[in-house]
């Protein structure tokens, strides 16, 4: 990024070449639309090139790219919201070509609570690191590790429903077990 | 079951299966999860949640870098050159700490760079440069300084042993080049690697100029051998040349000519001295963004390239697989071909200028000098005669026919009364 900074065309490229991939799928599995993502990726591109002059290395590239890529989704996702008439769902994401296991870790996801799915999928799908979650977040670490559980948690009760009753008394156990220790650890 | 028995809680279970213990808790865990089966349960089963979560996989994107992005890159280079502004401080730092450091190093570099460069540079133009300033110099001075000069580059020392008027000559210099600009000599090298290869992107807009200029000439032969000078002298050369010698009228020469983009204005400076300009008019077409488009295209497909090579030296396969790579790979070299085609192309085209020249010559009517021969004349009477004949008789008939009629039925009508009118006459001259 540095590099880049400096001037280096070939700098951006392996950057592009990097994040590319990793920034679409990052779209591709919050929004509906292949093309709206490849627009996403682009833009946010080309708001690095734009901002460049102002980047200062406090943070990772990456959460450099994926704080871009978090406020162009929320715009998105304002816009979506303004478009659609109020009352109607936004359109079911595209599943045409999904298999029914994606279908079906699409629904138990959307049942989570939207930090608590973020959270996840941020550290699930765009592999980033607890600290890099909380940055982008603006959470404190503790906070994302203890949503992360239980968003976990929560998807392992929704995906198996047919070790429902059995898996979720364990979990709210677990779960139990984990608040008990964390207002312990809060009382030292 | 028993909490006290865990003494690791379930979440440091989850964050040391992201890598997110410190080492010493690590370890902890580590050796509690050899013996707790409980912890290896919930260990499996948060491998098993986050294993079902991989397998939604986001398709590979499709698009290269867009348009938009390669010229946003491009107009940022200059920008984005700049140093931030902690960098900034650093170099004020380090300046203000080594600055005689730094100012002898510079000078000594300065002096050794004229003493290198300027007897190259120029060697042509000394005399030039000293009748600019109305200093007279002595030739055989100039000559031996600039010997001096070119002595002094193989000698280790950074000073020259010039004396005081090498140094006053070396001020000069550098002081009519700056007025001159880049010697021609210089120039003519620079242009001559930009035209070898296009090289990398230069850093102005990439324009495509086209001008049309029309001249009427009065002495066309001297005008054409006058064109063909201006184009060696601005090492332009012909595209096409087309010269038409019409009777009763001028000739004609329309030519397409194509200079260096730089010389144009000079070459349309000259060629209208050529004669009266007759039309005039210049275009130019910005392909800036079309190459940058075209160079990031070709990168890609360079990258292709590579990774298709790389794939077929280092993995095995089926037949069928490294036949389809080898096919894969064999288009994609076609396409850096057509893209390196064309790259070239315009590059040519921007490097180059379309001149083209229309040179009419200013006619004058001339007197006929030779007659034609008398058999010719004779011949022609002859003809013509007949040919008056011919009509003649043709016109009779026709007027016969047209007006004879009437003129029958009006003198049948008159007839009796005429004779009336005659006989009493010829009665009243009898009596």
């Amino acid at each position: 990024m540095l590099e880049f900074q400096g001037g280096s065309h070939h700098a951006f490229e392996e950057l592009f070449a990097r994040y590319r991939g990793p920034l679409y799928g990052f779209f591709r599995r919050r929004l509906d639309g292949d093309q709206r993502a490849e627009d996403l990726t682009q833009e946010t591109f080309l708001a690095v090139i734009r901002a460049a002059e102002r980047y200062e290395p406090t943070a990772l590239v990456r959460t450099y790219l994926y704080g871009i890529a978090m406020n162009l989704l929320a715009a998105e996702r304002r816009r979506r919201a303004k478009d659609s008439p109020p009352g109607k769902e936004a359109p079911e994401p595209a599943t045409r070509e999904a298999p029914d296991s994606v279908l079906w870790i699409r629904q138990a996801l959307e049942k989570l609570d939207d930090s608590e799915r973020e959270i996840l999928m941020l550290r699930e799908y765009e592999q980033l690191s607890y600290a890099e979650i909380a940055e982008l977040l603006k959470l404190p670490v503790n906070t994302v590790r203890s949503r992360l559980f239980r968003s976990r948690m929560a998807l392992k009760g929704y995906l198996e429903p047919q070790r429902k009753s059995s898996d979720s008394a364990a979990a709210g156990e677990l779960v139990e077990r984990a608040k008990l220790a964390q207002a312990e650890g809060e009382a030292i | 079951m028993n909490k006290i028995v865990h003494p690791i809680e379930p979440e440091e279970l989850m964050a040391y299966l992201d890598g997110e213990l410190p080492a010493d808790r690590a370890n902890a865990t580590a050796a509690h999860l050899g013996e707790c089966a409980e912890c290896q349960g919930l260990v499996a089963e948060l491998r098993n949640v986050s294993h079902t979560l991989k397998t939604w996989k986001a398709e590979p994107p499709k698009s290269a870098v867009s348009a938009a992005i390669a010229t946003a890159l491009a107009e940022s280079r200059p920008i984005s050159r700049g140093v931030t502004p902690a960098r900034r401080r650093n170099w004020r730092q380090v300046l203000g700490q080594r600055w005689p450091t730094l100012a002898w190093v510079g000078a000594v570099a300065a002096i050794l760079l004229l003493a290198v460069g300027v007897p190259t540079l120029h060697r042509g133009r000394a005399d030039y440069a000293f009748s600019r300033h109305g200093e007279p110099v002595d030739s055989a001075v100039v000559t031996k300084t600039v010997r001096e000069q070119s002595e002094a580059r193989s000698l280790p020392s950074p000073q020259p042993p010039a004396a005081a008027k090498a140094k006053q000559f070396d001020r000069l210099q550098t002081f009519a080049q700056l007025q001159a600009g880049p010697p021609v000599k210089y120039k003519r090298w620079l242009q001559d690697q930009s035209a070898d290869e296009p090289g990398p992107l230069p850093n102005g807009p990439m324009i495509i100029r086209t001008a049309e200029l029309s001249v009427i000439a009065k002495e066309f032969d001297k005008a054409r051998a006058n064109l063909e000078a201006i184009l060696k002298r601005h090492r332009g050369y012909v595209g096409e040349l087309k010269a038409n010698d019409s009777t009763g009228g001028g000739r004609t020469l329309t030519a397409t000519l194509r200079v260096p983009a730089d010389q144009l204005d000079a070459t349309l400076t000259e060629v209208k001295t050529l004669g009266r300009v007759e039309s005039e008019s210049q275009s130019g077409q910005d392909v800036t963004s079309q190459y940058v488009d075209l160079e990031a295209r070709l990168s890609n497909a360079r990258n292709t390239e590579e990774r298709l090579t790389d794939l077929l030296r280092n993995r095995t396969g089926k037949l069928s697989d490294v036949l389809a790579v080898e096919q894969e790979l064999d288009r994609v070299r076609g396409e850096i071909e057509r893209m390196e085609a064309e790259r070239k192309n315009m590059a040519t085209q921007v490097s180059y200028a379309t001149l083209n020249a229309t040179i009419t010559e200013d006619y004058k009517a001339q007197l006929q000098v030779v007659p034609p021969s008398t058999s010719n004349r004779l011949s022609n009477a002859a003809v013509e005669g007949y040919r008056s004949m011919a009509d003649g008789v043709l016109s009779l008939a026709l007027f016969l026919l047209s007006t004879g009629p009437s003129l029958l039925l009006w003198g049948a009508v008159l007839f009796l009364p005429a004779r009336m009118v005659w006989k009493k006459i010829r009665r009243s001259f009898a009596s």
